[in-house]
């Protein structure tokens, strides 16, 4: 009899976690209260700084009014979104109330969490969101719908012309649509250090490069270096670079498999900046190095547009001028496009009720209006061509000095595979270190990118990518393909 | 235990001055008192019955699910034996399985005799200990990421306070490479995991010394023993229960630490401190790659054996460690 409670309490309890664990299914709806506690619908806020857009905490939508919730994790450009729904909110034309909500960790998580527990928003910031399990699984919905009636949004905007095979569309569906784009990768250099060292300009080879970083090196006898790498993705942040604008790419789109093989001539180059002792001695974190490029310690720096604000502002440079210059290629001709980050776009979840009043939310927030203020802001740079000639790029800052270049694009993404062991950047950096042996390491990489690719195909768990025109110049207008075997 | 018990108890009772019935209906009554009873009992128990299905064991068995699965937080695709197969092949895996016993040794080799030297220091009756047992503590409370950027300055080799120390005391010519030299970095990696834990079990190894008696001591004393005799001989002896505990929980500890080395080293340089729970941590939550996604399922697998590992070791110590038991 004992057994039996106890059985019974046991299959009670887990029916129960069970139940409370699972996700509900179907008619789940986002008509959550207007405030700003019920828009997250999170188990862990401590860890999600959230904001709403109301006024001094007034969040609940006017009589009348449905409201739209939307998640974010942007929070760099809060003050001016922020500014922007109020000012939208106030009107309220459309008869819609928007109720932002920011979340910062683990998002692409707590959007699943909501939608398995029917809190889940109607609008979300789609720029990290993968469509192999976004759009696979039907998370998000297709735009194309929308975006063919609004021809204002299509000229603003130039949606067809920025879709970009696995990151925003799949299969000829829009998904979400970019309006901003952080620049690929670019040299940042130490003017003045440069000048005392003799060099006025960046070399294009780079071989040139690391000759000049030696250089500089041994000018300054330990005072000052030529070049800094921090810990944190280290090979993407110069050579990965280089080698893309110089053709090479980690996956062969028109074979449809994995190729490492192209990298040896950029890590034997590479090798020279930690054998040769040219390099800073430490590796420290991003905003480390920064601090210690903006103190002047070593001459060259490398990444995106975000060292605009970062130099300006988080870690101001002063006592030195600091220019912008491209990535050195190998050769110092342009073989290959250079990977930009295409970001500030919105995806309305499968779940949401009001789609049709989502997409207006959407189209406020890819308006002329809005994006005038918020690229003029500095916030990010314009993708479209449209809004590059609408502002005033005298209002950016240091930002203009990232300009979109004619060879920089977005290159297809490669099938996410199930890889055992270290990725390719921690292995092509662990080469460049003489940790590993360079055709050990290109070897292991292909092997392993490989078994796990083609087990995945075989699982059904990806399909194969292949891009028989593929363009390395012009990767992303390729007709992409996928196989199931 | 008495529920279950025949009439004799029911004879017995009566032998005490209990109301008087027949064994049989002082079985029945005992049947229908039991089912009342254990409705009672059920419903008491009911909440921390649910919090451990629900906390303890939906987990565990929500891990060995998955174990057979690809999955990444979306979908979860049954693959079969296939997780197995890649983690006999998996060298980073057994790789960081090597690393976490050289990390657990060294610090193990090291934390424990420090933090009962310092405890038995401490225990002196002295002006300012405890001040210096306040100071010894502090680590342990300061959140390890903090920790380990603190220790990240401290380890620089450029500015680093402590090759500047050390170059000042002349004890190097050249800056050592603490974090980026596969040479030095788990010596790095085990002073700070010295520094965060040793305040930790010397406040234990004080405690268990406060246990034993002074009359013991006195005895000592009285017959003429020197204070490394008294402590050979009398304390480390008396505190060896403490002390069986102390080093289940250090070693338990030891292979299981990984937040501080996250933050310090990432697991590198070329993953020399990769350590197992660090690796999983990676494969679940740390990919910064497009061409890979998390993998949860090889990631639970791998914590399996991880916790069998830790707990082979467990059980190896705990046979071990019953000859301290004979001590006293």
């Amino acid at each position: 009899m004992k057994g039996k409670v106890v059985s019974v309490l046991l299959a009670t309890a887990m029916v129960m976690s069970l139940t409370a664990c699972g996700g509900q299914s179907g008619d789940s709806n986002t008509t959550a209260p207007a405030t700003g506690d019920s828009s997250s619908g999170s188990s862990n806020s401590e860890t999600t700084p959230s904001t709403t857009t109301a006024q001094d905490g007034e969040t609940t939508a006017p009589g009348g009014a449905t409201t739209i919730e939307v998640w974010s994790e942007d929070r760099h450009d809060l003050e001016y979104v922020e500014a922007m729904i109020d000012k939208y909110n106030e009107s309220n034309e459309d008869g819609i109330f928007i109720n932002l909500t920011v979340i910062t960790e683990d998002y692409q998580n707590m959007i699943k969490l909501a939608m398995d527990g029917g809190t889940a928003p109607d609008v979300v910031g789609a720029n990290s969101l993968p469509l192999n399990t976004f759009a696979d699984n039907g998370l998000l919905i297709p735009l194309n719908s929308y975006i063919d009636a609004d021809e204002t949004f299509q000229k603003v905007n130039e949606p067809y012309e920025h879709a970009y095979e696995g990151s925003n569309a799949k299969n000829g569906n829009i998904y979400a649509v970019y309006s901003g784009m952080r620049s690929g990768v670019r040299v940042e250099y130490n003017i003045d250090l440069l000048k005392q060292c003799g060099y006025e300009q960046i070399p294009t080879k780079l071989e040139d490069y690391i000759a000049m970083a030696k250089d500089v090196t041994e000018q300054g006898g330990g005072e000052f270096y030529g070049i800094g790498f921090t810990s944190s993705s280290p090979f993407e942040r110069l050579l990965e670079m280089s080698a893309q604008v110089s053709g090479i790419f980690y996956y062969d789109y028109v074979n449809g498999k994995y190729d490492f093989s192209g990298y040896k001539d950029i890590l034997e180059a590479g090798q020279r900046f930690i054998s040769e002792e040219i390099a800073y001695p430490d590796q420290q974190g991003v905003d480390n190095m920064r601090a210690l490029f903006a103190q002047g310690q070593f001459a060259l720096w490398s990444n995106a547009s975000q060292e605009a604000g970062v130099f300006t502002n988080q870690i101001p440079v002063e006592g030195f001028e600091w220019g912008v210059a491209t990535v050195p290629s190998l050769t110092g001709e342009i073989k290959g496009a250079l990977q930009t980050t295409p970001s500030k776009s919105y995806g309305i979840l499968s779940t949401s009720q009001k789609q049709d009043l989502a997409w207006k939310v959407i189209q406020y927030f890819q308006s002329e209006e809005f994006l005038k203020g918020y690229l003029e802001g500095g916030y990010s740079l314009p993708i479209s061509s449209y809004m590059d000639g609408v502002i005033d790029k005298s209002k950016t800052g240091r930002l203009a000095d990232f300009s979109l270049l004619d060879y920089e694009s977005v290159y297809p993404t490669p099938p996410a595979v199930n890889l055992t062991g270290d990725d390719y950047r921690t292995v092509l950096w662990n080469a460049i270190m003489g940790y590993v042996d360079i055709d050990e390491a290109i070897e292991d990489l292909n092997t392993r990118y490989n078994d796990a690719l083609d087990a995945d195909v075989a699982a059904g768990s990806i399909k194969r990518l292949v891009i028989k025109d593929y363009d390395p110049l012009h990767p992303s207008q390729g007709t992409a393909t996928y196989l199931e075997q | 235990m008495k529920f279950f018990a025949g009439p004799e108890y029911s004879l017995k009772y009566e032998e005490q001055g209990v109301r008087c019935v027949s064994a049989k209906n002082a079985v029945n009554k005992k049947k229908t008192k039991f089912t009342r009873d254990s409705v009672v009992v059920g419903l008491m128990l009911a909440p921390a019955v649910i919090f451990l299905c629900v906390c303890s064991i939906y987990p565990f068995i929500w891990i060995f699910r998955y174990i057979c699965y690809d999955y990444n937080g979306f979908t979860a695709n049954y693959t079969g034996m296939r997780n197995f197969t890649r983690m006999l092949g998996d060298k980073t895996f057994w790789n960081s399985v090597g690393h976490t016993f050289e990390y657990a040794g060294y610090k193990l080799i090291f934390i424990i005799p420090l933090a009962l030297v310092v405890a038995v220091l401490l225990n002196n009756r002295m002006k300012g200990t405890s001040i210096f047992r306040g100071v010894y503590f502090m680590p342990t409370i300061i959140s390890t990421s903090i920790s380990g950027m603190i220790f990240t300055f401290i380890f620089a080799t450029q500015n680093g306070v402590l090759n500047a120390m050390l170059t000042k005391l002349h004890l190097i010519d050249s800056p050592v490479k603490w974090l980026t030299s596969q040479g030095v970095v788990m010596a790095a990696v085990t002073i700070m995991a010295i520094w965060g834990g040793f305040g930790n079990y010397m406040l234990y190894f004080i405690n268990g010394m406060n246990g034993i008696s002074e009359d013991v001591y006195e005895s000592a004393k009285i017959d003429g023993a020197n204070g490394f005799q008294t402590f050979f001989k009398i304390t480390l002896p008396m505190l060896s229960p403490v002390l069986k505990v102390i080093l289940m929980l250090a070693i338990t500890g030891a292979f299981k630490d990984y937040e501080a080395i996250l933050v310090l080293t990432k697991g590198g340089p070329g993953n020399r401190s990769m350590v197992m729970f660090l690796y999983i941590y990676n494969l679940i939550f740390g990919s910064s790659s497009a061409s890979s996604q998390p993998q949860i399922g090889y990631g639970a697998l791998l914590s399996v054996v991880a916790a069998i590992i830790v707990g082979i070791v467990t059980v190896i110590y705990m046979r071990i460690s019953r000859k301290l038991d004979d001590v006293v």
